[in-house]
């Protein structure tokens, strides 16, 4: 497994900005520094975020919440002479 | 000796609340790629908008949206009512919110209206296209909270929630917030830059 994952990062880290280029539309129809290009960089790292964005933050949300609540449960402490006790009888014993 | 023991078996999230998210969150998606598309028309132009067409009505819309997100104000006291027990506290606040809302609509209406008079329509360039469809979109679901804060308001008026059984109106402030954060992105995109 270990020797995937080095091959894997070998083949990552040898990688050259080869792997950076644009597609072939994009490649050939558009100059340096195109605004129509500049546009859909903008507009493809905007959707690409906004799902991890969104998910991210609703499980955030979630395991913060069930956290909390685990933690208020578990801080209630039962006390057995208050369940023996009347139902409506108040005041020390 | 004193043991732990659960004493709540309510989840921390109720079903109806995790349905609203699954739901809020899709639509955030489908405005998420409207913007997308929006970003790659305003971004790519030279000139926004184009020389011939007619510049958005800022003054207006501006108060239209201290119109919305004033309507937050009703709506959080309404349910903070409702949660204390003084369910017919709410119905005012709820009431309130829901007119506002029709306020919104109406004026954003009127102003659609003289911007089709002034030459700015669906078929105008990708400028036209883009504004109509993203202010539409979320136009229609203003109109779409409106009638859920209504039908919530009569519920209200007959007294049908309590502070143990007001999942109604908690869902129906969800979407109306989030109706209105729509609203605080949209704007500035749309209209400001």
């Amino acid at each position: 497994m270990s020797r995937i994952l080095l091959a894997s990062l070998a083949v990552v880290a040898a990688a050259s900005h080869a792997f950076a280029q644009s597609c072939a539309m994009c490649g050939s129809s558009f100059g340096p520094d195109d605004p129509v290009q500049r546009a859909f960089s903008w507009s493809i790292l905007f959707l690409m975020a906004a799902p991890y964005t969104l998910f991210g933050s609703v499980a955030g949300w979630l395991f913060f919440k069930y956290r909390r609540t685990d933690r208020r449960r578990a801080s209630v402490v039962h006390l057995p002479w208050a369940s023996s006790r009347p139902a409506g009888e108040t005041g020390g014993h | 000796m004193p043991h732990r023991v659960p004493v709540e078996t309510a989840p921390p999230v109720s079903n109806t609340r995790l349905a609203m998210i699954v739901l809020v969150t899709g639509e955030s998606m489908l405005f998420a790629g409207l913007i997308g598309m929006y970003l790659v028309f305003r971004l790519a132009a030279r000139t926004w908008p184009p020389g011939d067409l007619p510049r958005l009505p800022l003054g207006i819309t501006g108060a239209n949206t201290v119109a919305l997100l004033g309507s937050l104000v009703p709506l959080s006291r309404a349910l903070r009512a409702v949660r204390s027990g003084n369910a017919a506290a709410a119905v005012h606040g709820i009431e309130t919110t829901a007119i506002l809302g029709a306020i919104f609509l109406v004026v954003q209406g009127l102003e659609w209206t003289r911007l089709v008079e002034h030459g700015l329509t669906l078929g105008s360039g990708v400028y036209g296209g883009a504004f109509y469809v993203l202010i539409g979109c979320h136009a229609v679901h203003v109109l779409a909270a409106v009638v859920w804060l209504a039908v919530v308001a009569i519920l209200a008026r007959r007294g049908a929630f309590s502070a143990a059984r007001h999942t109604a109106l908690e869902m129906c402030a969800i979407y109306w917030y989030f109706v209105c954060a729509l609203w605080v992105v949209l704007f500035p995109l749309v209209y400001l830059y």
